[in-house]
């Protein structure tokens, strides 16, 4: 991260005035106009079926309930491609509905992107607001339902404004993909603030300005931060832990919320998983299963690796913002957190900078680049931030007076945090181990960049394939990366499910 | 960077798996980076280790990234041998100071001079011609000579092409930038925008199967897609090329704008020999056959026979333009676009 900060002041930018003057507007206007857009789906699919599956009873609502985190299993820039294959100009399902109707559908362009992104990404807005309705919000509705207020006003003005916080934190996470994506965005050619630090740094060869596009882009998320803890202060939080009751659906209502819960996974995972599964399945593939195998066991290798060591920095991290007071040390475990809004390929980029410079000033005989040490540090930096939020969550909801009962017994700040911080994060530690492992699974351009010789995932896999355009190739391996995202992510979604009752 | 520090003993514990980190290891092996993905690269790798007992290591990424790497590894880069699919980038390789010349015989005779770099610092391995694609119930090819054809108002909302961001487009206006200077590049750009039948998005193929539907009735596409697509067993596909035709535009005075892949020797490169054995194998015949009927791409050498996909719809008559043009002129090129508009 600092590589990337500091590069901009030092590296000389010889296009900057073009960038400036004929890159920057569009390119800003489509990334606001991508990322308002997708946050403000996200949030409505989001919420509504949160909603709807903590406040009622309906057919199907227990398998629901579940189902509707599976979206997370899919990486937005496969769901991206597939969609394009089955409603792009000339995908399979727009062909045939032209024939029959003479109508071409069209997914490919900014509104169908939102679309694609929403209903891949809405889970993260869907989870934490479905733990907020279940958990925390009992009282309150109860005391609106006697004053007489209906199920929809019960909640737009009591449900979803208590829930703020846990929306708006899910929110950002959405905004932080939205901004990295590249494979999508470009495909869809949507010009963003990404695509303009590629045409930077690829197009013009200049990489100064690349990072000062970069920094415009931290800029923003940094905007994005400041508004969510905003959200988080003045806010009465929900606290009350007793589960919701909920109420039974009957009639054209009860088929209502399942239809559009049905509507949602469908469109959102079973539609593009399934067809993933059909070319996987069809194509004529020779022995490529046996490499995809190895793919598989080099992703499970990685993820473990870099979820055992983000998680290590994590805790350090949250460790100093328990027992350390200074406001500084709180800005910089922040700036720490950023790495998961920018794009993989400028980490790299930084990576190898650091790598480069310290294999010179130690004068190494080999380079630390292309070593999975320095693979795993790369996934540190940019998925810091899923580690340290649950973990900083968990952490906040333990009482301080333990922690100063602990100090007064003489314990050291160290001691306490192993014996008496630590025991209770334990759940909140799988979670962000299990968060970060799904993200490695998924993640491609610094496993593209950094990876050893003869070092393949089950990412770099589909893009090896997708690269060259041979889509249906890259099902196989993209199933699955399905596959292995399920089962952290059914855990995380049982374990949620367990503290709400 | 602190915690960067406190990894240090660690990541060296990882060592190169793969990599010969010292030169006396007497394992012959040979390291490359390449931005190639194909099938038919991985079975040449492997029919090279058949034939010299030299083992392939293997590191594909795309060519910017790889770049920045190795020039970030210096010295101790493990890389021997370079491969890419641009000639601008191994221009951009030479000027980095990331490779270094070789003289080969071999490599001299069977590759024309204007496919590699003049001191030997990289060599063309195959080449992709930038072609239209038209829709043959639509359009006579008497129409398509020029690249310059498709900016006549007749075209107007009938031109397929994929964003600026594309490579393989910034070189084809880097090399009218050569040929012709930045207002002729400008004006060319421009008037493909204006002609174009929808916002450029997708892939080559996409604008090949848009060609096939109707929804626009050129495109301007590489060759070995083309190629592939001409030859694909998809049914999709299969129905789509019955429509399509081929034409190979002139620019101008000279051929039809190719691009190359190519490799170039790193300037690191600890087993050497290895290194200039694979190039070597690589303009073999039999490489180049490979290259040709399973890639769908031109071969460079002399004598090997195009596929026959692409050669039943004319011969390619190459541009023969100093390909080093192409990356000097790139970043102009990217610049035009952005001032055409063309996203």
């Amino acid at each position: 991260m600092v590589v990337v900060v500091t590069a901009p002041f030092h590296a000389p930018a010889p296009e900057w005035s073009h960038v400036y003057r004929d890159v920057l507007p569009m390119h800003l206007l489509e990334t606001i106009l991508l990322l308002g857009g997708t946050v403000l789906l996200t949030v409505v699919i989001g919420v509504l079926s949160a909603w709807l599956v903590a406040a009622y009873s309906f057919p199907l609502r227990g398998a629901m309930r579940w189902m509707l985190v599976l979206p997370l299993a899919l990486p937005t820039y496969i769901s991206a491609y597939t969609y394009a294959s089955l409603f792009g100009a000339t995908g399979t399902i727009s062909l045939w509905v032209h024939d029959l109707s003479g109508f071409r559908p069209d997914i490919v362009g900014l509104p169908g992107l939102i679309v694609v992104m929403a209903l891949v990404l809405f889970p993260y807005v869907y989870l934490p607001a479905r733990a907020v309705f279940a958990s925390g919000l009992r009282e309150q509705l109860e005391a609106a339902r006697m004053l007489g207020a209906r199920g929809s006003r019960r909640f737009l003005r009591v449900a979803v404004p208590l829930a703020r916080p846990a929306i708006v934190g899910g929110a950002v996470l959405v905004a932080m993909e939205t901004l990295n994506d590249y494979g999508a965005v470009k495909y869809y050619g949507i010009r963003t603030l990404t695509t303009a630090v590629f045409r930077s740094w690829t197009g013009l060869s200049d990489l100064g300005s690349a990072l000062r596009v970069a920094i415009l882009l931290l800029l923003l998320v940094v905007l994005l931060l400041w508004w969510e803890r905003r959200s988080r202060i003045h806010r009465q939080q929900a606290t009350d832990a007793v589960p919701m009751v909920r109420q039974r659906l009957t009639g054209k209502r009860a088929a209502l919320a399942t239809i559009w819960c049905l509507l949602v996974l469908v469109s959102g995972f079973l539609l593009p998983a399934g067809k993933l599964l059909l070319d996987a399945f069809t194509i004529d593939r020779t022995d490529t299963w046996a490499i995809d195998l190895i793919a598989l066991r080099n992703t499970l290798g990685i993820a473990t690796g870099a979820a055992f060591l983000t998680l290590l920095i994590a805790l350090f991290l949250v460790f100093i913002l328990r027992h350390e007071r200074k406001s500084w040390t709180h800005g910089l475990v922040r700036a720490a957190t950023l790495g998961y809004a920018v794009p993989g390929a400028v980490i790299a980029v930084g990576v190898m900078t650091a790598a480069g410079t310290i294999d010179r000033q130690a004068g190494l005989s080999f380079t630390l680049i292309g070593t999975i040490g320095l693979l795993l540090y790369a996934f540190t930096v940019r998925f810091l931030a899923v580690a340290v939020q649950p973990l900083q969550g968990s952490l906040t909801r333990q009482h301080s007076n333990v922690d100063d009962a602990a100090r007064m017994l003489g314990a050291s700040p160290g001691r306490i945090f192993l014996r008496v911080n630590l025991p209770q994060l334990r759940p909140a530690i799988l979670a962000a181990a299990m968060l970060v492992a799904i993200d490695v699974v998924k993640e491609l351009p610094l496993t593209l960049i950094l990876r050893p010789f003869n070092f393949n995932t089950l990412s770099t896999r589909v893009f090896e394939m997708a690269r060259i355009e041979q889509l249906r190739e890259a099902a196989a391996p993209a199933l699955l990366i399905v596959l292995c995202v399920l089962p952290p992510l059914l855990f995380l979604d049982r374990q949620l499910a367990r503290s709400e009752g | 960077m602190r915690p960067l520090l406190l990894l240090l003993p660690f990541l060296s514990a990882c060592g190169t798996p793969g990599a010969a980190p010292t030169d006396d290891t007497p394992a012959k092996e040979v390291n490359v980076y390449s931005h190639r993905h194909y099938d038919t690269d991985a079975q040449l790798f492997k029919a090279f280790t058949a034939a010299t007992g030299i083992r392939v290591n293997l590191v594909m990424a795309d060519d910017d990234e790889v770049l920045t790497r190795m020039e970030q590894e210096g010295a101790n880069s493990p890389c021997d041998l370079l491969i890419t699919s641009d000639a601008g980038r191994l221009g951009q390789a030479r000027m980095r100071g990331l490779l270094q010349p070789i003289r080969s015989a071999e490599l001299e005779r069977n590759i024309p001079p204007f496919l590699r770099d003049p001191d030997g610092h990289w060599f063309g391995l195959t080449m992709r011609a930038r072609v239209f694609v038209y829709n043959k119930n639509k359009v006579r090819p008497e129409q398509l000579t020029d690249y310059n054809d498709l900016v006549r108002p007749e075209w107007k909302g009938r031109v397929l092409v994929r964003s600026a961001e594309n490579l393989y487009n910034q070189s084809l206006l880097a090399a009218m930038v050569a040929h012709f200077g930045t207002e002729t590049a400008l004006a060319w750009a421009t008037g493909i925008t204006v002609n174009m039948a929808r916002t450029p998005k997708g892939s080559d193929t996409d604008q090949l199967l848009a060609v096939a539907e109707g929804i626009g009735d050129v495109a301007i596409a590489n060759s070995y897609y083309v190629g592939k697509l001409m030859s694909s067993s998809e049914p999709e596909k299969a129905k789509a090329r019955e429509n399509l035709a081929v034409a190979f535009p002139h620019m101008g005075p000279y051929g039809t704008h190719v691009n190359v892949s190519g490799a170039g020797v790193a300037k690191s490169a600890k087993h050497l020999a290895e290194a200039i054995a694979l190039l070597e194998f690589l303009v073999g015949e039999e490489a180049q056959r490979l290259f040709a009927e399973g890639n769908k791409e031109y071969p460079v050498r002399p004598g090997v026979a195009v596929a026959d996909v692409l050669q039943r719809f004319g011969e390619l008559t190459p541009d023969t333009l100093d390909l080093a043009q192409l990356g000097l002129n790139n970043a102009t090129a990217v610049k035009l676009f952005d001032k055409a508009g063309w996203r």
